[in-house]
């Protein structure tokens, strides 16, 4: 009987909490900026890599006097991805101004001098200062020599001359740092946001519900309610959870549409974020936010001031970055230890599942078992801090 | 009815309470009447249970407040020193937020309502945010809240403290509208002329320890001053202009 009105009080003091929360509009716009931006700036940078990725292998190429050269023309034409314009008029001018990337002019005498065998000019315009056209005018560059290679291999094999002997080097580029593994390498941070997310996203009500209750002076009133402290340490952490569930959720949602948007599997990344994932990503992040939650409350309630709350906050969120900053540093492996961590455990379930493979049924146990026992303890400490006069009116 | 029986409470060196004994009795307004820090406050938190005395016995009606402090506030009703409201709700969701901790269902809750919004005449200001409400609108809800599980017992922690003259005439209506309804009311105050005006029974209280306690008249009569102002300054043992 006893037990039953407590759990109907530790829902009310939830549900107020959550309410109260919501209207706090400033605080809601802070958790959703700092929730969204991580995401976005990825999808930024991603989509940034893939633009110069595509443009670099489909250019186009526009050519001041397309008439002059009409066997060059043909013949970048045949190249796959390649597509050859009328150059504007003002080519300088439009490449000044970014309406082109590259132009190629192809001088009067450029026919007569070609066909005198004397070294033909091209003019190849364009704005070194723009690092994000430089794929492109490469990509030009190497074409055009291309040509000039092949021609020259024929006008020596007319004169009766192997056109290996004008080649002492032949030097082949082999690119190690291709823009997959460097998106691939972007993408590790999905985890960590989600992570950050859970944290950020039980924050508000955490240090509000204690050290601000404290401090707007309603903490009194409110335990003068008939109600164990253990009710009003549950219902507070209970908000808190949701919320920092809450905050996961959206932030898989955002991730999962950015990884659509942004069509990865042209990069050559598999990794995608789907409705069957939802569920994994909350056993796995879901006993975090307990966690989190549990120690946001009883950080907060032994700060002796709201804003001293927000400071410890900003030292705690360290909490769930690490272990992607670790395992960005050198591999974390996965022992069975390691998902009885706190922090750690729901880390590698996450990039687990994130990675397509699910991990087994006793990880996911042992991490959430883990979370779920320090939570207690914590909700344990917050209990015991509220039964403290000199906690509750302040010091 | 409320009883104290030599309570004492320390912070540290600071003796704040020091064996206070006194009765409240149902259907009398009773004042706690002393300067700023003579420990009304302090004597209060333990009445209403977040406080623990280190000795002594609380008792509210025939309830341990010492041993069931939960059983103890569920027959009182407490305006605190500061309300402390929250601001992003409304005057009715406060209603609803503590009729429901203190175990009132739907029905009866509204019903209740209702009452306190006619009563204490805040039908204009149910539904805004307390966030904007004056110092009078702000008592009016932290009253409201107090009284919406219609307790036997009401403590009430310098209610009057800051407010106009049409507002502290409200509040000692309802006061006195408390004491008719047969409810113990416990009153708080620094100001003579309040409690000389609305109390049936004053105890003093002054550095911790009640000084003198009895009807306005007995109070007069027993220091030979005629004015109760000065009265309390010479029970509390005070010359004016040397302390506050």
């Amino acid at each position: 009987m006893t037990a039953l009105r407590t759990a109907r009080q530790t829902l009310i003091i939830c549900r107020k909490e959550l309410k109260d929360s919501l209207r706090d509009r400033r605080a809601l716009w802070s958790i959703l900026f700092s929730v969204v931006i991580g995401p976005v700036l990825i999808g930024f940078m991603m989509n940034k890599l893939a633009d110069r990725q595509r443009e670099a292998e489909d250019v186009r190429i526009p050519i001041v006097g397309m008439n002059r050269a009409p066997t060059l023309v043909n013949w970048l034409n045949q190249q796959s991805g390649v597509r050859v314009v009328e150059g504007p008029s003002d080519a300088e001018k439009a490449v000044r101004d970014q309406r082109e990337s590259v132009v190629v002019i192809v001088p009067e005498d450029f026919a007569e001098r070609f066909r005198a065998s004397r070294p033909a000019q091209l003019q190849v315009i364009s704005d070194g200062s723009r690092n994000d056209m430089r794929p492109s005018v490469q990509r030009v560059q190497f074409l055009l020599q291309q040509y000039a290679a092949e021609i020259s291999s024929l006008r020596l094999i007319m004169r009766g001359v192997s056109p290996a002997a004008v080649r002492p080097l032949a030097i082949e580029q082999i690119e190690v740092s291709t823009a997959q593994q460097r998106a691939a390498q972007i993408l590790t941070f999905i985890p960590m946001f989600i992570m950050v997310a859970g944290f950020v996203g039980g924050m508000q009500i955490a240090t509000d519900s204690t050290a601000g209750e404290r401090e707007r002076g309603s903490l009194e009133p409110l335990l003068v309610n008939p109600a164990p402290r253990v009710a009003f340490a549950t219902g507070k952490w209970m908000a808190a959870t949701l919320a920092a569930v809450a905050s996961v959720c959206l932030t898989t949602v955002l991730c999962a549409q950015l990884t659509r948007l942004l069509r990865l599997e042209d990069m050559g990344i598999r990794l995608e974020i789907g409705p069957e994932h939802v569920a994994p990503i909350l056993l796995s992040v879901g006993p975090m936010c307990l966690f989190t939650a549990a120690l946001q409350g009883a950080v907060a309630t032994l700060a002796r001031s709201f804003k001293e709350a927000q400071t410890y906050m900003g030292v705690l969120i360290l909490a769930p970055m690490l272990p992607g900053v670790i395992s960005s540093l050198y591999p974390l492996g996965n022992s069975p230890w390691m998902y009885g961590i706190p922090m750690l455990g729901p880390y590698i379930l996450l990039t687990d599942v994130l990675g397509g493979r699910f991990p087994a049924p006793a990880a996911f146990l042992a991490s959430a078992g883990t979370c779920l026992l320090a939570s207690v303890i914590l909700i344990r400490i917050t209990t015991g801090l509220f039964k403290s006069e000199h906690i509750v009116f302040g010091r | 009815m409320l009883s104290v029986v030599n309570a004492r409470k320390q912070f540290g060196n600071v003796t704040a309470v020091d064996g206070v004994s006194f009765v409240a009795q149902d259907g009398a307004i009773t004042g706690l009447l002393g300067p700023n820090g003579a420990g009304k406050t302090t004597t209060l938190r333990m009445l209403y249970a977040v406080m623990k005395p280190d000795s002594g016995s609380i008792c509210v009606d025939d309830v341990d407040a010492v041993a069931a402090p939960q059983d103890a506030q569920g027959r009182l009703g407490v305006l605190p020193d500061g309300f402390g409201l929250y601001p992003r709700l409304t005057a009715r969701e406060h209603l609803d937020y503590f009729g429901a901790l203190q175990g009132i269902d739907g029905a009866r809750l509204a019903r209740r309502t209702e009452e306190l919004l006619d009563l204490l005449d805040m039908r204009a200001i149910a539904d805004r945010r307390t966030g904007g409400f004056s110092h009078g609108e702000r008592t009016k809800v932290a009253l409201a809240r107090a009284l919406v599980h219609d307790p036997q017992n009401v403590l009430l922690d310098e209610p009057t403290n800051g407010l106009d003259v049409m507002s502290t005439r409200a509040v000692r209506a309802i006061v006195r509208r408390l004491r008719d309804e047969g409810r113990c009311v416990l009153f708080s105050s620094h100001v003579m002329q309040e409690v000389s005006a609305l109390c049936d029974w004053i105890v003093v209280i002054a550095s911790g320890r009640v000084v003198a306690q009895g009807t306005p008249g007995e109070l007069r009569q027993q220091t030979g001053f005629e004015n109760l102002e000065d009265a309390f300054v010479a029970l509390a043992g005070l010359d004016p202009g040397e302390r506050q």
